[in-house]
């Protein structure tokens, strides 16, 4: 097995990247980077629940890309240049001057609105792949003790939530091969709230039972090192940030 | 190691004594069945043990419970972590990490153990359990079986004098179960651990046993050696049934006692019994049928036909395809390859009134079917639904289970009550098809046998095919026509009941292994046989 990178690393490179691109602020850049960290989570997956996080952040991103481009189309200060096609303008009140719904859509207009777009969906790119390399649960267990208690409950929170979509799923497909076709939110969301109910007073009867909470002191298991290849690492995206800045 | 003394039990809002002056010792080194009907309070008295009822719960505890001498009344669960493990009945519920290592250590982190000594525990617990090849993985990809003994292991991490499991094979297949039953088995022989577990199925764990706890319906609780207990009461295994019906002086636990007692019975040649020939009318078809997620196969060319009129089984280990193979028939995803015909439909097609008439399903988890607060809304509901006359669902319920309060809850229910509320409501559609998925998860002998009546009827009245995934053989042996065995995704076996239980030793029912080479599963084939010669 590859011994994982310690989660801290990864944590650390993520931000320093997130900030280089924002302050370069270059989409083809940005969409480079997507692609090295896509590459990397893919050469690294381990088969935890997590990492499916990275693809549910670049589907998250790709919404968010869409929406910023049509209503960067729709509403704004017109920017001049090549005209692509033309809107019909609403009327808007004369207290709302500079503002605009509809007009014309230059190229230079869509391509502005898709860069921002673009920055912002790598941003969120750059978080997920972090999150699929180094579930929360690890990263837990490398944070000081004094947030240890607002950790665990981070913790059963997070865990809850994919169990949530699973029972959703399950329940919604249940009901339709009881024919019933219009789902009512309360059929649904009766059993599901029943169900996840249980299930935390289970996590936490279990957590009670293996003695969670006698100590005030808690030993770690061994503990993840920070070794040379990490100090490499966070090194190597410090410099790369450091040009996207300055630059 | 265990002293009950006078306990009695209520829980808050409610009138209901769960136990009532109830008192016993358990020795160290001592394996313990608790059994009773379902609801009856097997689970409250296995968390009285370390604590979790009344701490965790609420509830008016009477009397004293002690454990190595320490009282439940003066510290929490938590400060008995050492002394009780306790494996509750779905682990993957109570798994606080993602790694299955973390989680043998996560209750020696919580109490600050020096890091060399956990090391030194996990170790000798992953050899123990003989989960070293799995140490590094998620635990969400280990099958049921590992998992409950990834389970059992980050309780014996704390080296404890007691161990507490609640259903521990109630959701496995027979092979994976006997894994866990022999674990503790060792346990208890070499280690001197003290083992209480509640358990349905007493066929798997009663050759196990010393001592049963019988908690019964109305507030009575005996205790005794297996012999004793299981000589007057009501749940028995079929191990027990048969030596009543064959009036064996003794009634032994052990397929091997059993055997010697009924060497003279077997000595004698008995007509071979008549399977009856099902008319041959395709109900179902499944042709050339492959499914695969991601790399792994669910499904390989599968192809089969269920006609009317018959109730077959299909069967195998926990992953084999069994689930992939029914969502499929009632038409939860197209299979991505081949075709599959319900009564000439698509199943993947129908909607509404539509398939509820063409396919009745019943689910791994029945509650996900019912939403509603009472079990007379829900019934009234699937009246309108079918366009039935007010009150029919409810007299079939009435049928399957006839003391049922209408004004209760669903979720207050027993899982067998529950069950069939969920059964009634598919059945009143007066579906053409039946499909069940593990149905008889956490039901005890009697709720087991009237919902086998209820499928039975289905079958020859209306002369319309059942469809079950099971790992539950004594059930398959006593109900199912016909066996499909999966594994891997192909169709290994399928033949008569007879034919696949007899030709496999670790799916063979009690009766079976006892009358071997006698081509008997149940105790009423026993019986049967017999009168014939007479």
């Amino acid at each position: 097995m590859k011994k994982p990178l310690h989660p801290l690393t990864l944590w650390i490179s993520a931000i320093l990247l997130a900030i280089g691109v924002v302050a370069l602020d270059n989409a083809w850049i940005a969409l480079a980077i997507v692609g090295a960290v896509a590459l990397l989570v893919f050469a690294r997956r381990d088969g935890s629940p997590w990492e499916r996080s990275f693809n549910l952040s670049l589907r998250i991103g790709a919404v968010i890309l869409g929406i910023r481009t049509i209503v960067g189309i729709l509403i704004g200060v017109p920017i001049p240049g090549t005209v692509l096609f033309t809107l019909p303008i609403l009327d808007l009140p004369s207290w709302m001057p500079g503002i605009r719904i509809g007009g014309a859509v230059t190229l230079e207009r869509l391509s502005s609105s898709l860069h921002e777009g673009v920055i912002i969906a790598t941003m969120i790119a750059l978080f997920g792949a972090a999150t699929s390399l180094t579930s929360p649960h690890k990263l837990l267990r490398v944070t000081p003790s004094f947030i240890y208690e607002i950790g665990i409950t981070l913790v059963i929170a997070t865990s809850l939530f994919p169990q949530l979509a699973t029972s959703a799923r399950r329940i919604r497909t249940a009901q339709k091969l009881r024919g019933m076709e219009n789902i009512h939110i309360r059929s649904m969301a009766i059993p599901l709230l029943e169900e996840s109910l249980s299930r935390s007073l289970q996590l936490a009867a279990a957590m009670d039972a293996r003695g969670y909470g006698i100590s005030r002191k808690r030993s770690r298991y061994r503990p993840q090192q920070w070794l040379m290849r990490d100090n490499v690492i966070v090194l190597l995206t410090v410099a790369t940030s450091a040009v996207m800045v300055v630059r | 190691m265990i002293t009950f003394s006078n306990v009695s039990l209520i829980y808050p809002h409610s009138t209901k004594t769960i136990l009532e002056d109830l008192s016993f010792q358990i020795q160290e080194g001592e394996m313990v069945l608790v059994m009773g009907e379902t609801g009856s309070g097997k689970s409250s008295l296995l968390r009285l043990i370390n604590g979790l009822v009344p701490h965790h719960t609420g509830g008016i505890l009477a009397g004293d419970i002690s454990v190595d001498g320490i009282s439940t009344r003066t510290v929490k669960p938590g400060s008995l972590a050492h002394l009780v493990g306790i494996v509750g009945q779905n682990p993957i519920n109570g798994f606080v990490t993602d790694i299955v290592e973390e989680e043998l250590a996560f209750s020696m982190e919580a109490l600050n153990f020096a890091p060399d000594v956990m090391r030194k525990r996990v170790e000798e617990v992953l050899d123990l359990l003989s989960l070293s090849s799995l140490r590094n993985r998620s635990i969400a990809t280990l099958s049921g079986g590992e998992q409950q003994r990834v389970a059992i292991g980050a309780a014996l991490v704390m080296q404890p004098k007691v161990l507490v499991l609640d259903e521990p094979t109630s959701a496995l297949d027979p092979i994976a179960a006997e894994e866990v039953l022999s674990v503790l088995h060792r346990l208890v022989h070499d280690l001197s651990v003290t083992v209480i577990i509640a358990e349905h199925r007493l066929e798997r764990v009663i050759q196990f046993v010393d001592r049963i706890i019988y908690i019964e319906g109305n507030g009575e609780t005996s205790i005794g050696s297996a012999d004793e207990i299981l000589k007057s009461s009501e749940l028995v295994p079929p191990i027990v049934k048969l030596a009543r019906a064959l009036n064996l002086s003794e009634i032994g636990t052990s397929v091997r006692e059993v055997r010697r007692a009924t060497d003279e019975i077997r000595s004698h040649q008995y007509p071979l019994p008549v399977v009856a020939q099902k008319a041959n009318s395709p109900a179902i078809e499944v042709t050339d049928v492959s499914h695969s997620y991601g790399e792994k196969v669910a499904l390989n060319k599968v192809n089969t036909t269920i006609h009317h009129g018959e109730i077959v089984a299909i069967m195998g280990r926990n992953g084999a395809g069994k689930s992939t193979l029914l969502h499929s028939i009632v038409g939860l995803h197209t299979p991505q390859k081949g075709s599959i015909s319900v009564n000439g439909q698509d199943p993947t097609e129908l909607t509404g009134g539509a398939r509820r008439q063409a396919i009745g399903y019943v689910p791994q988890e029945p509650s996900d079917l019912l939403f509603a607060s009472s079990v007379e809304e829900e019934c009234s509901h699937a009246d309108r639904d079918n366009e039935l006359e007010p009150g029919s669902t409810a007299a079939l319920l009435n049928r399957l289970v006839p003391h049922i309060s209408h004004n209760a809850h669903p979720n207050d229910l027993s899982e067998g009550q529950r069950l069939a509320l969920v059964l009634s409501i598919v059945l009143a559609a007066s579906p053409d098809v039946l499909v069940l998925d593990e149905p008889t998860r956490g039901l005890d002998y009697r709720a087991k046998s009237l919902f086998g009546l209820a499928l039975k009827e289905y079958a020859t009245q209306f002369n319309r095919p059942v469809l079950l995934a099971t790992h539950d053989v004594e059930l398959v042996a006593e109900l199912a026509d016909r066996v499909l065995f999966l594994a891997e995704g192909d169709i290994v076996a399928d033949g008569t009941t007879l034919e696949v239980l007899l030709s496999s030793p670790a799916f063979a029912p009690q009766v079976a292994k006892i009358m071997s080479p006698k081509p008997w599963l149940t105790v009423s084939d026993v019986v049967q046989a017999l009168g014939d010669v007479k």
